[in-house]
């Protein structure tokens, strides 16, 4: 509960030999056990972690992986949800010289067989039982695997393989290390290179197999430096660590800024509790991905549905002052005092109290990245005064290469290139960036680094334009865009993300690419709709049952035509289709980072894409669903095709 | 408890603080100061007794609160042991001369020995049998021990009269309004942080643990019997207290002051406020006193037409008081806590409803 501090903090010079070890020993010394590093939410309270500690687990875990045989330039495989104790094995390490290698924590059997293998990662570090016993079926496949590491006790008593072992054993091991040989793990901090590789992510690849990208020391470092140019981040501030570690968004923060500016991490008590556990917090600094925004959007607009007359009035006034002084600020123009005024009003009756549910009261920056946030969502944070912005980048230039200005925002674009990054547009309309965060290669592919990156240019993919501000405008990946019947190119992904406004409707994947018109499978939310189905006396059992009521198609069709509205005709949505189930990464239908994987679904629902483009009212669909924990079971029913009848322009 | 966005505890003893946020500190200041500065500078005499009596309801309530709401035990005869407290205090006071702060914890412990002895036969009877039981304490203690025999201690006769000057703390004489209204104050606010903060101890977890379900408290491992003896003796505390308090008003003690109806009158005081929360006392309390005060108000101005109105005032007094327990047991059976607590809840949950 510190206030924010309001100096500039120094900024960190970033010579080639620096690295993140090294910075975190200087950051350690510089605030010992006078500033809390890391917190973890256990029993109840915020256990802290000072830096003094921090650096002693790291340095004892450090000093035990070298004691059982870890050497530069190994690779250790992590996986776990967010943790303290994932955050130290990563920085040991790095101690060390090895490189990490963090896996999803929900990946599934072979992606983590296929990770493994690839990356000959020698040691894996699990949290727990599942992790282990992942590790335990998978080891005989990959003969690199020497040493299992688990941390949490819970259910491993019966576990005697000799390749596993506890972390708090291998701190032990450490500290014995540590009296053999006193000075020895400074001296391995003190071998490390801004050059060396520090971490290898797997790219969560839309399309092919996942592709390790090689990042240095100096990519991260330098990454979270220009990032904190634009906006910078103060030792007092508070962040919350809840997104995967194998998503580069999360290192970006608690690493590359957490170690320059020295703030503290926090770590939820579980994955189920970050919302409530974000709100205890309190964060000045957020990133996260598209997801959790719209899920924050869809809770808020779920309560303001079920909310008494004068609370819905008074919500209703609130949002209209605050989407007129939104568009006022992305316009640009001088906002008249009245408006101000009543801006002020709305921010004591609403705003404050809206931002307080959602854990936003204390925010200064909001990134959103990983993919675009539609612009409705956009618009309604800034009407509740968050400042959310939007970050473009790819793993590959170690996370963030673009970024909207907090006075400088329009919510089309992604905002303006970091410093020491240039942007450019090739002459067939893909992005292509330079910066000190580029990264070496990917890993083992080198075909595929030849291709990504040219003359130290790195090729992204994506499709997009610089507009006349100096904003790079980030259209689609390129192989996603549609082309319509008219010949325009248009890009799904901002009619999906119109769509998922809707606090009914959870994904939509719209099609239209070369066909006559332009249609969209709806996956809707199970809990919203649900209740909005309870309240109306509407039966249903299941999902599936629940998606083909005609009264919910009639729901998904009202939106439907909201969004057709204001759009070119041949972008409308002319037929839809409610599918069955949500999409699930175990099915393969979307990335870890939950985009769709179009290729994939494409594929799979190939029946639903032909029924959308015949005369036919509804798609016999006989497929199978993969359960996380592997079940397998089929499915067969007839999904209804509704059409939606085009408006004529008043 | 509702937090706002940005309150988070590093340790279980912040996570335990009563007042956790700048704004509830600060609304306990202004409380604090308003009870201690504002309403002794501000209020006149009759404002000061009338709050004189919501105190004294208050404390002597609270016991109510104590074996009713927390521990589940119906009790109808606590004004038996506010008797035994007053008489305490009164008898140590005049016939040894004991300073009042002496007798005031001579008398809780008393009241709180002879709570205890009544509690006795809670070991074995519940419900009704327990209501029988503790009727039999307010008519044992009242109508016959203290009439019959101490009231004739020092052969004063049928009351203890107690002239100004004999109520002192060292050389502070309390012979005024405003003095009684401080003792007052300082009991209340004594008494209130010693049961919020004892309720939320072991001793308090077993009583509400035997509230809830006593056997399954029992299986537990709850001794039933020691903490039902054990919530009888705080309640005769609580109650030794309240008397103790109540002499430094009067100017005479006699067994009138401590009818059975004053027994129901607190247990009605309690279900007002709400059963089963400290601040349900002080509602309760509050909104009892104060109506009454109203309806005086109401009345005497009609007392000019209906002259017999003056003198029947107590049995519209006690009209308004079944009026009230049956108004509030159909339309707010939770009590005015609940209400407070519900609109607190419309404006922390604002601009949604859950």
């Amino acid at each position: 509960m510190s206030p924010a501090g309001k100096a500039s903090p120094a900024e960190i010079e970033i010579t080639k030999d620096l690295t993140l070890p090294k910075l975190l020993l200087w950051t350690a010394r510089r605030y010992g056990d006078r500033k809390v590093a890391m917190r973890e939410k256990e029993f109840g309270i915020w256990r802290p972690i000072t830096w003094k500690e921090y650096l002693d687990n790291v340095k004892y875990l450090a000093l035990g992986f070298t004691a059982l045989g870890m050497e530069r330039g190994d690779k250790v495989a992590m996986i776990g949800d967010n943790r303290p104790e994932g955050l130290w094995a990563e920085m040991a390490t790095m101690c060390v010289g090895s490189i990490g290698v963090w896996l999803f924590q929900d990946c599934l059997i072979d992606e983590v067989q296929y990770i493994i293998d690839h990356s000959d990662a020698k040691f894996l570090v699990g949290e727990g039982q599942e992790e282990v016993d992942k590790a335990l079926s998978i080891k005989d496949k990959c003969p690199e695997l020497e040493r299992v590491i688990w941390d949490d006790p819970k259910g491993m008593r019966d576990y005697d393989d000799p390749i596993l072992i506890s972390l708090k054993e291998v701190q032990r091991l450490g500290r014995e290390m540590e009296k053999r040989e006193p000075g020895l793990f400074e001296d391995m901090v003190e071998k490390g290179d801004g050059d060396d590789i520090c971490l290898l992510f797997y790219t969560s690849g839309t399309t092919a197999l996942p592709k390790g990208a090689l990042l240095t020391h100096y990519n991260m470092l330098k990454m979270g430096q220009n990032l904190m140019r634009v906006d910078p981040c103060y030792e007092s501030d508070d962040f919350v660590s809840f997104l995967p570690f194998a998503w580069i968004g999360e290192q970006m923060m608690s690493i590359s800024c957490g170690l320059q500016a020295g703030f503290s991490i926090n770590f939820p008590e579980e994955p189920e509790t970050v919302l409530e556990n974000l709100r205890e917090i309190g964060p000045r600094v957020m990133f996260s991905s598209a997801r959790l925004y719209e899920q924050m959007v869809r809770t808020v607009q779920v309560k303001y549905l079920d909310a008494s007359f004068t609370k819905r009035k008074t919500y209703e006034m609130a949002m209209n002052i605050g989407y007129r002084l939104a568009d006022m600020k992305f316009a640009k123009k001088k906002i008249p005092w009245w408006w101000k005024g009543l801006g002020y009003l709305a921010h004591i009756t609403v705003w404050k109290k809206l931002r307080d549910h959602l854990g936003l009261s204390r925010i200064r920056n909001a990134y959103t990245g990983g993919s675009a946030i539609g612009p409705d969502h956009f618009r309604y944070f800034h009407a509740i005064g968050v400042n959310l912005k939007q970050i473009y980048g790819q793993t590959e230039i170690a996370g963030i290469s673009v970024l909207h200005r907090s006075d400088d925002i329009k919510f089309d674009t992604v905002g303006k290139p970091i410093p020491e990054t240039e942007v450019r547009i090739t002459p067939d309309g893909e992005i292509i960036s330079r910066s000190p965060s580029v990264f070496k290669g990917y890993y083992k592919m080198p075909e595929e680094t030849a291709r990504t990156l040219r003359d130290s240019w790195l090729y992204s993919g994506d499709t997009g334009f610089i507009d006349e501000d100096g904003h790079l405008v980030f259209f689609d990946r390129t192989k996603d865009i549609i082309v319509l019947s008219d010949g325009s190119r248009f890009s799904p992904m901002y009619l999906e993300s119109r769509l998922k406004f809707s606090p009914f409707i959870k994904d939509a994947w719209v099609i239209g690419d070369k066909k006559p018109y332009v249609a969209a499978v709806i996956c809707i939310d199970y809990g919203v709709v649900g209740k909005w189905a309870e309240d109306r006396g509407i039966p249903y059992t299941s999902y599936p049952e629940l998606s083909q009521e005609p009264r919910v198609y009639g729901l998904v069709e009202k939106v439907v035509r909201q969004v057709n509205k204001g759009l070119p005709k041949a972008a409308r949505i002319r037929k839809f289709i409610n599918l069955y189930k949500e999409f699930d990464a175990d099915d393969d239908e979307l990335t870890r980072t939950r985009k769709i994987r179009r290729g994939f679904i494409e594929e799979r629902y190939r029946d639903i894409v032909e029924g959308l483009y015949t005369q036919a009212d509804k798609v016999h669909m006989d497929t199978t669903i993969t359960y996380e924990n592997g079940r397998v079971s089929r499915i067969r029913t007839d999904l209804r095709i509704a059409e939606v009848p085009l408006e004529e322009e008043a | 408890m509702y937090l706002p966005c940005g309150v988070y505890h590093e340790k279980y003893r912040q996570d335990h603080a009563w007042w956790q946020t700048t704004f509830v500190r600060a609304k306990m200041i202004f409380l604090f100061l308003l009870l201690l500065v504002i309403i002794p500078q501000f209020a006149n005499l009759y404002l000061i007794s009338v709050a004189n009596i919501v105190g004294y309801t208050i404390l002597a309530a609270m016991g109510v609160q104590l074996l009713i709401g927390y521990c589940g035990q119906i009790t109808l005869g606590h004004a038996a042991f506010i008797a035994v407290g007053a008489y305490t205090s009164a008898i140590l006071m005049l016939q040894y001369g004991l300073p009042y702060p002496v007798s005031i914890a001579a008398a809780a412990i008393v009241a709180g020995l002879w709570s205890v002895l009544f509690g006795l036969p809670s070991a074995r009877v519940k419900g009704f049998y327990l209501i029988m039981t503790t009727m039999a304490a307010q008519f044992i203690t009242v109508d016959f021990v203290i009439t019959q025999y101490v009231s004739k201690i020092g052969g004063r006769g049928h009351y203890f009269s107690l002239p100004p000057g004999t109520i002192t703390v060292g050389p502070w004489v309390i012979d005024s309004e405003m003095k009684v209204y401080y003792v007052m104050i300082i009991l209340v606010i004594l008494c209130t942080f010693g049961m919020a903060n004892l309720l939320r101890t072991r001793v308090g977890r077993a009583w509400i643990a035997i509230r809830d379900n006593d056997i399954a408290a029992e299986a537990m491992g709850v001794n039933v019997v020691k903490y039902k003896l054990l919530a009888f003796f705080v309640a005769g505390v609580l109650g030794g207290i309240a008397g103790a308090f109540w002499i430094s008003s009067l100017f005479f003690v006699s067994p009138e002051h401590f009818t059975w109806s004053w027994s129901l009158w607190l247990v009605g005081v309690i279900l007002i406020g709400g059963v089963g929360t400290l601040h349900g006392t002080i509602f309760g309390s509050m909104f009892m006193t104060l109506v009454l005060e109203g309806l005086k108000f109401a009345f005497m101005p009609l007392s000019g037409v209906y002259p017999q109105l003056l003198e029947k005032f107590l049995y519209v007094k006690e009209a308004a008081f079944g009026l009230a327990i049956v108004l509030f047991l159909l339309f707010e059976p939770k009590g005015l806590a609940y209400r407070w607590w519900q609109i607190k809840n419309y404006f922390n949950l604002w601009p949604f409803s859950y």
